[in-house]
């Protein structure tokens, strides 16, 4: 009766559209009778899996899967204690989606509680194989310390995430060029504290800030250092096959003493650790802040926003500067999988029509409607290509949100995002910016993490947190002045090997080597 | 026959100690039959207390054993003091411990006196509305949630903008980035607490001193007293039965340092000073998702806080002779 009733709401929704839906064939359905499946599918966007949003309905109407809501911890937003919940109810559903899934499945899929999905694919989801097969690097990634793939992850799209952003028209002002070098940026931070390019009288303008005080770090690029080697601050890098960590290297102390430099004269804004994540509207929309490293989207969007408020203003993408090495670095991108997505559970009965269900999403119809939403209500086929509807884009909300709600764009899903989705909306400022950044090769290889046995994790756990704290302090002693990089940095590098940072770096080298065939 | 025996045994009490089992229990079926009303009043609590108290005990095991959270606190395998050894092998978790003793310590000393002072002070002022107001003025802070109250402090001890510093600057004096220096993250950390707090204690010290006996202070006046005396030969000596109970409490929770309001507060570069047990398993916690190790710390808290009111206790009662047990 219930699974009656779902359809008749289906078929409702797809009655309604004018345009005759793609899905009306049946090519796509897995089961002749309609078969049901629970699903845990926790994020912190939506705490719980929605049986009524349009985009499950066609999934629905097209597949014959229909997924039952049987989310534990819907209350709160945080999906580790959601999963640990799950685990303590002690009945894993046939689905499970959520943020961090990556963790949770490398801990539990080799006791049993996922299912291994390598032969799953290979045998009945072509389309996910096909996805694995152009990219064995992605394959690789997702492995668990014993070799299997236990989940399908959220795959984003698209490659730039931060840039260099700059006041343009304050260059203008001054007189200068938009910088080349580290010298030339350092030049040019110093010209925006000293000239007043805000023309108010007052030394207040803040050459560069940032939302996060660990964009600061991010500047040792320009001394030939790192600070993170994917999308998550002070993650480990890989460097010739050799996984490193980016605050032990010669660059890195380079990098730190010519920052603690440039905080000292006041290049940097005074208070960057504790301004926080408000910094950016603030210095922004007082006319304050000179440059920063940024989102491309979401800094861009101040072009729009301050316009009018602000006479001329034109913060830009500019290109990395190049560093001592004479390298141009941009460090951060977006990572190509992210931790979170979903897995079978162990004790599901109907493996095969689960990964048939999870390949449907890779599917051309799959991909489009869980990027774009319902075809006809949301967008049309324009030359080939899924193009949103002139009412959806410009009604005044945030488009992701309008795609939240009807269940596109769900991250605790396992799906492969297409970039063309948010480019529709994107902001002209930030499209300029990408296509400069387009014109060089900036971007560096992100490191995609390791799958720890259990005693490599037990070793990492037991060292790394700790080591960590130990090197932050430090950065921040080194960087405000409190004490000097170059006189401590033998003792430094002392103390972390006593730390058991060495031991680290072996078991994730092993780790990596098992993972990536070193 | 029970009957008469119970009837019998009912009446003289050196009977008791000869009743057989079967004797006790038809006196306690007796008992509850009488007073059954008291029992069912007493029973929320009691069940209370044993599912949200009692119950979670039995998950302090984990910090004896390798935990998984898979294979559940019965199938994990026990290792003894191994997770104990771990923390104490740790400089960071000394460290973080010392700073917990040094922060509570000092929150003791200084915040301790504080809602005191200002209950006696406001005991002394003659206008009513003036009282009335310069009361809700203090205990306003209270209601303010840590977030707010840390945004409040990181605002005000801005190095640009603040007005500490602008302050600072009217004297000649530079501005300076409190927030990452750890020689100031205790004052201020201790600082903040008694300003939200001491408002809201001094409720009770009032109600205290509201008890004491009018004429106490008739007599006084007569035998020509002053107000100064009066405080310290009457008010004082009337309320100190109440301070040593809130000083007991106090003591008794010494430990708990309000840590929430630490990590909004606290940089990597005030660690040093900053770090107290609870963030540190905060952080270990978040990095490693070690619950066992974390137990353990919690554990060696909570035996800690432990002996800490138990001697506060004794010391108490062979002091002033009061005491909460």
């Amino acid at each position: 009766m219930r699974i009656a009733k779902l359809t008749a709401v289906a078929l409702a929704t797809s009655a309604l559209t004018s345009v005759a839906p793609a899905w009306a064939d049946d090519h796509h359905k897995i089961t002749e009778e309609p078969l049901e499946l629970t699903v845990h599918m926790h994020h912190k966007r939506y705490t719980k899996y929605d049986e009524e949003w349009p985009v499950e309905q066609a999934a629905r109407e097209m597949t014959n899967i229909h997924l039952k809501n049987v989310t534990v911890g819907s209350n709160s937003t945080s999906s580790e204690e959601a999963f640990n919940l799950l685990l303590a109810s002690g009945k894993i559903p046939d689905i499970v989606g959520t943020s961090r899934i990556k963790d949770f499945v490398f801990q539990y899929g080799p006791q049993g509680a996922f299912l291994p999905l390598n032969d799953l694919i290979d045998e009945h989801a072509p389309n996910l194989k096909a996805y694995f097969d152009e990219r064995p690097e992605v394959k690789a990634a997702l492995s668990a310390a014993d070799g299997n793939l236990y989940y399908i992850p959220y795959l984003p799209d698209g490659k730039y995430g931060r840039a260099f952003f700059i006041r343009y028209d304050w260059l203008d002002k001054l007189g200068l060029e938009v910088p080349n070098t580290v010298e030339e940026y350092e030049a040019v931070l110093r010209a925006f504290k000293e000239q007043d390019p805000n023309g108010n009288g007052v030394a207040d303008e803040v050459p560069y800030f940032a939302r996060q005080w660990e964009e600061l770090i991010r500047l040792v690029t320009l001394w030939g250092g790192r600070s993170s080697g994917s999308d998550t601050y002070h993650d480990f890098y890989v460097e010739d096959a050799t996984i490193k960590y980016p605050y032990m290297g010669e660059g890195y102390k380079e990098g730190i003493k010519n920052l603690a430099r440039w905080y000292e004269e006041g290049l940097v804004d005074a208070e960057i650790f504790t301004r926080g994540s408000s910094s950016r509207e603030f210095l922004l929309s007082e006319n304050l802040g000179g440059a920063t490293h940024d989102w491309f989207a979401s800094t861009a969007g101040y072009n729009s926003s301050l316009q009018d408020s602000i006479e001329g203003f034109t913060f830009k993408a500019m290109v990395p500067p190049e560093n001592v090495n004479g390298d141009r670095i941009e460090e951060h991108r977006r990572i190509p999988i992210k931790p979170d997505g979903w897995a079978i559970g162990g004790t599901n009965k109907h493996p095969v029509e689960t990964i048939k269900y999870f390949d449907f999403w890779f599917t051309e119809e799959g991909r489009n409607l869980v990027n774009f939403g319902v075809e006809g209500e949301f967008w049309d086929m324009v030359d080939g290509k899924p193009t949103f509807k002139e009412e959806v884009l410009n009604n005044g909300r945030p488009m992701n949100s309008q795609l939240y709600e009807v269940g596109a764009q769900l991250h605790a899903r396992g799906y492969f995002q297409n970039y063309e989705y948010e480019k529709q909306w994107s902001n002209e400022y930030a499209l300029e910016g990408i296509a400069l950044y387009d014109e060089g090769d900036y971007l560096i290889d992100q490191f995609l993490g390791v799958a720890l046995n259990a005693d490599e994790q037990k070793v990492y756990d037991r060292y790394f947190s700790q080591a960590r704290t130990y090197m932050l302090e430090k950065q921040q002693a080194w960087i405000l002045g409190s004490s000097d990089v170059e006189a401590e940095w033998d003792a430094y590098l002392a103390e972390l090997d006593d730390m058991g940072m060495n031991k680290v770096l072996e078991v994730m080298q092993s780790a990596y080597e098992r993972q990536y065939g070193g | 026959m029970a009957m008469v025996d119970k009837e019998s045994s009912a009446g003289t009490e050196t009977i008791v100690p000869k009743l057989t089992i079967a004797q006790r229990l038809d006196r306690i079926q007796m008992h509850l039959k009488q007073e059954w009303q008291i029992y069912a009043m007493l029973a929320p609590l009691v069940i209370w207390f044993l599912l949200f108290n009692y119950r979670p005990m039995y998950g302090l095991q984990i910090a004896f054993k390798d935990y998984s959270v898979f294979l559940g606190i019965e199938g994990s395998p026990w290792i003894g003091f191994e997770h104990f050894e771990t923390l104490f092998q740790s400089d960071q978790f000394v460290r973080a411990f010392k700073n917990t003793i040094i922060i509570s310590l000092l929150s003791l000393f200084i915040g301790f006196p504080m809602p005191i002072i200002l209950a006696l002070m406001f005991n002394e002022i003659l206008s009513e509305t003036y009282k009335r107001t310069a009361q809700t003025i203090v205990y306003l802070p209270h209601f303010i949630s840590s977030v707010i109250i840390a945004g409040i402090i990181i605002t005000a001890f801005s190095p640009s903008a603040g007005i500490v510093n602008t302050f600072l600057g009217w004297f000649g004096v530079e501005p300076i980035y409190f927030l990452t220096k750890p020689e100031w993250f205790r004052p201020i950390f201790i600082g903040a607490g008694i300003w939200q707090e001491a408002g809201f204690q001094s409720i009770v010290f009032l109600a205290a001193i509201a008890g004491v006996n009018p004429s106490l202070y008739e007599s006084a006046v007569v035998d020509g007293a002053n107000r100064w005396q009066m405080m310290w030969k009457i008010t004082i000596p009337c309320i100190l039965p109440t301070i040593i109970i809130m000083l007991i409490i106090r003591i008794g929770n010494l430990l708990e340092v309000s840590f929430e309001m630490i990590i909004l507060l606290y940089q990597p570069a005030t660690y040093q000073t900053a770090d107290v047990i609870n963030t540190f398993i905060y952080r270990q916690g978040l990095v490693g998702g070690q619950y066992d190790v974390a137990a353990a710390a919690g554990l060696f808290n909570a035996v800690m806080a432990f002996v800490l009111v138990m001697s506060a206790n004794a010391i108490a009662k062979r002091v002033s002779r009061t005491s909460l047990w």
